[in-house]
């Protein structure tokens, strides 16, 4: 993990933005069993109909090919726990491939089913944007009871991080329909010790015009900054959340951050520039025709060239961290030092889109 | 409350940002455009251009979106419109003096300095490429610029309305040395569209204060994958009439009349006079044409308004059958050349990457804004001037000339200033219920250009939503200064306001 940093920082001081990924994410199905109002993933709130996921040897070859670029690893979705072949994938990403970190993104509704994954990971995180079922339960577009399962889940969960050895964390996006209840979802990860990271609500690859425009949100974040100086386990360095707080420009490095998607496609140099689909960026690289991740990332970069610089064409958080903590090494120094929570929380978590 | 629906004059990004504005509060705004064809004024799309049977958009010219057009930005992503932009990568400073070209990467130096603002610079001092474009004298006269750039930090000409009448860019400039007076024009050229004798000097200072000088961040830029018309005003424009907007194209809006408590629009169409009612029109025509409206309208108080002057210019688009050497995609030309900025179309946009893609050929768009005696010359000698200057900045391109094109842009432009006091229309006017929305309007928004013709646009919308008992939108803020500069500001701020005050209380001083 430090080798690649220090490598990627050596590449940025040549001018080469083509960096080594810190961790890769890997979208094992499209498909979603909630309806959330805010997700823009895969068509956005229908993914139910999306395409039925890629067999497990497939699956397992795509592990593979990414395992030879880098040894952490998220696996996402849609909704992952819908994949039938997941508890099978993580066993074979964490026991034959050593994945050094494993981290699973799930919404928490089917997790009781899977027990057994709980002691394969390293870091759980679940999407918790209200602990009010009802405010919950509008946000998702379930019924309440979902909502209420999903907070036993977690509930649930949070009683094996010591037994089984994995951290959990909850991550909320923030819109205007959550703020309110934004900070009893911190009480509630303080009273489970979990992890918490926060997230504004992005419409169009941009952050929701009520948020730009909302003192109540920046009133928030601010606060946020002024608990996890006093400790409170806020993930997301100071220097993240303070972008946050005015949405700031930033130096945006997308390739620490590849994504790889339920097919196999490798989103290069990232997401919004391959969905932007105007010659910057694309989806012609499969990781099924590929054998070695160096190979698949040669092409891409033959293919679009450098990542571009100078880029305001989204504003996700997923981005932004490991972008911000690459770019200012002594930032990233003084958040492991100073903050406990950024020191269980690491670069590679930084990014649970 | 008056409840009639309001009429928009003019359907330029002002005018569609009022329209849609208003339309999300549950109005049907009225849009006239007097162009027949195209929607989106300065930023419509113009229509196909055929090169070896390949067809290529026109448009006004390249349009850069800053990351401080906030507005805009929030504007379109709430309506998904937002298009995934294409970043800037590099800007190129080109400077020719005594026939010797030389050239220097820019933009990255100020984006990224490792110097906080307004020190940023200072960066472009450690490129040895930008100190062979400088020489001795630039040196020497190194404290004259630094004074303007330190002007702009103390004094806010929109935010104070403080019009600085009589003082010329070209004036303050005379005495500093070719190359920095070069390299600092050609920037306010750029960003101006115009030559620094006719730029206004609280023009300039506003415009270095939201492009560059109180955060590195604002230079920060991307331009759009395809034509303005295509990627942001066409969609807008669909946006408004799915929401109940009505958008007429091809009615040339003559003058307003009373009626009743409301107005009476009289426009042609088609060589016919008609008339559209209203309680509230929005006047959102680029300057000359709010000009030509309000003096037919109201003849006797036009008479001491003043309009910011629309400035012609002249985008010459040349296409070669081989690529430039690797390279910014943009840059501006300074010195010794009458081009004033150029574009590398296949590294910018998408249908010229895919003829690049497919041909390998290469395509530059490169804009002259005067002086009036350049953009006077016939055709065939600006463009023959045009390619031999792209020859000597890009030597290996030389025969290899596949075809070329010029477009003379109309006296549309606004030439950012401030007029006398009491003189410059702003959102409210003398009028009751007419408003204007423009980059021309006088306002203490910081913004220029696309940004604040949608900020005065949602301003303007703001005023009507008013006076309906309609909520009024809220603007998304400008980020502020860095704290260096910011602090600067505020002890400049301060010093300005002791000498006004000893002045007042000692007027001999």
């Amino acid at each position: 993990m430090l080798t690649a940093y220090a490598a990627n920082w050596f590449k940025l001081a040549r001018q080469d933005r083509h960096l080594r990924p810190n961790v890769a994410i890997y979208y094992v199905t499209g498909q979603c069993n909630l309806n959330c109002a805010y997700c823009e993933d895969f068509g956005g709130r229908r993914n139910a109909g999306n395409e039925n996921p890629l067999p497990f040897e497939q699956a397992k070859h795509i592990l593979s090919v990414i395992r030879t670029g880098t040894d952490a690893l998220f696996l996402t979705g849609g909704e992952p726990l819908t994949n039938p072949h997941i508890d099978a994938l993580v066993s074979h990403a964490k026991r034959e491939l050593r994945f050094r970190e494993l981290t699973l993104i799930t919404n928490g509704s089917l997790l009781s089913a899977h027990e057994p994954l709980l002691p394969l990971v390293d870091r759980l995180i679940i999407s918790l944007d209200s602990i009010n079922p009802a405010v919950w339960a509008g946000v998702i577009g379930m019924p309440d009871e979902t909502a209420e399962s999903i907070i036993k889940n977690i509930e649930w969960a949070a009683r094996f991080q010591k037994q089984n050895g994995f951290v959990l964390m909850a991550n909320a996006v923030l819109s205007p329909e959550t703020l309110p209840g934004a900070q009893a979802v911190l009480d509630f990860c303080i009273n489970h010790g979990l992890l918490i990271s926060f997230s504004p609500q992005s419409v169009n690859n941009w952050p929701r015009y009520d948020l730009t425009v909302s003192k109540e949100y920046q009133t928030f974040i601010n606060k946020l900054i002024k608990l996890k100086r006093n400790g409170a386990p806020i993930l997301g360095s100071i220097a993240y959340l303070k972008i946050l707080s005015r949405f700031e420009p930033y130096d945006c490095y997308p390739t620490l951050v590849p994504r790889i998607y339920p097919n196999g496609d490798l989103a290069y140099p990232c997401r919004p520039l391959e969905k932007g689909n105007n010659g910057q960026g694309g989806r012609v690289i499969n990781l099924l025709n590929e054998t070695h991740w160096e190979d698949a990332w040669t092409k891409a970069h033959s293919l679009y060239g450098q990542p571009p610089r100078n880029c305001h064409s989204c504003f996700q958080q997923c981005y932004a961290e490991p972008s911000l903590m690459q770019s200012k090494p002594l930032s990233l120094l003084w958040e492991y030092v100073r903050y406990p929570a950024s020191r269980k929380g690491k670069l590679t978590t930084y990014a649970p889109g | 409350m008056p409840q009639a629906d309001p009429i928009i004059i003019g359907g330029g990004v002002a005018g569609l940002s009022a329209a849609l504005h208003l339309a999300e509060r549950g109005l049907k705004p009225l849009v006239l455009e007097a162009d027949p064809q195209f929607i989106g004024g300065r930023l419509a799309g113009k229509g196909n251009l055929e090169i070896n049977s390949w067809q290529f958009p026109l448009e006004h010219g390249v349009h850069g979106i800053w990351s401080p057009y906030r507005n805009l930005q929030a504007m379109l992503a709430r309506h998904n419109l937002r298009p995934v932009f294409v970043p800037a990568q590099e800007e190129l400073w080109i400077y020719r003096e005594m026939g010797v070209v030389r050239s220097a990467p820019v933009g990255n130096a100020i984006r990224y300095s490792w110097f906080p603002a307004p020190l940023h610079y200072l960066q472009l001092f450690l490129s040895p490429r930008f100190l062979l474009t400088i020489d001795i004298r630039d040196w020497l006269r190194l404290f004259h610029v630094w004074s303007v750039l330190i002007m702009a930090v103390g004094i806010d000409p929109f935010g104070e309305d403080q019009p600085m009448e009589g003082m010329m860019l070209g004036e303050t400039i005379r005495k500093w040395s070719p190359a920095l007076r070069g390299f600092f024009t050609g920037l306010a050229r750029n960003g101006l569209s115009t030559h620094a004798e006719e730029i206004p000097l609280a023009g300039f200072l506003a415009f270095l204060r939201f492009y560059t000088i109180l955060r590195r961040d604002t230079w920060v830029f991307s331009y759009l994958p395809n034509d303005g018309g295509t990627d942001v005003c066409q969609p807008l424009s669909s946006r408004i009439q799915e929401l109940g907007g009505q958008i007429r194209l091809g009615v040339k809006v003559v003058r307003l009349e009373r009626a009743g408590n409301g107005w009476a629009v009289i426009a042609d169409q088609d060589g016919i006079i008609v008339r559209f009612t209203s309680d509230h029109v929005i006047l959102a025509t680029d300057s000359p044409a709010a000009a030509a409206i309000i003096r037919n309208s109201f003849p006797a108080e036009a008479e001491g308004l003043s309009f910011p002057h629309g400035m012609a210019n002249a985008v010459i688009r040349i296409w070669f059958d081989r690529q430039p050497k690797p390279g910014p995609e943009a840059g501006i030309f300074t010195g010794e050349f009458s081009l004033h900025n150029f574009f590398w179309l296949e590294r910018i946009y998408a249908p010229y990457r895919a003829w690049n893609k497919a041909t390998g050929g290469s395509a530059i768009e490169a804009h002259i804004y005067g002086p009036p005696e350049v953009l006077e010359q016939p055709d065939a000698l600006l463009l023959t001037n045009a390619i031999m200057e792209i020859y000597q900045a890009y030597p290996e391109l030389r025969g290899h000339l596949i075809s070329q094109h010029l477009q003379r842009n109309a006296a549309t432009h606004t030439l950012p200033s401030l007029g006398p006091r009491g003189t410059h229309l702003g959102i409210e006017t003398p009028w009751q219920g007419l408003f204007c929305a423009g980059d021309w309007v006088r306002d203490p928004l910081p913004a220029f250009f696309l940004e604040r013709a949608c900020a005065t646009g949602i301003k303007a919308a703001n005023a009507v939503l008013t006076s309906c008992g309609k909520e009024p939108w809220t603007l998304v803020d400008y980020l502020p200064p860095e704290p260096f500069v910011g602090w600067i500001q505020s002890l400049m701020v301060k010093g300005r306001r002791r000498i006004r005050e000893q002045k007042k209380n000692n007027p001999k001083i």
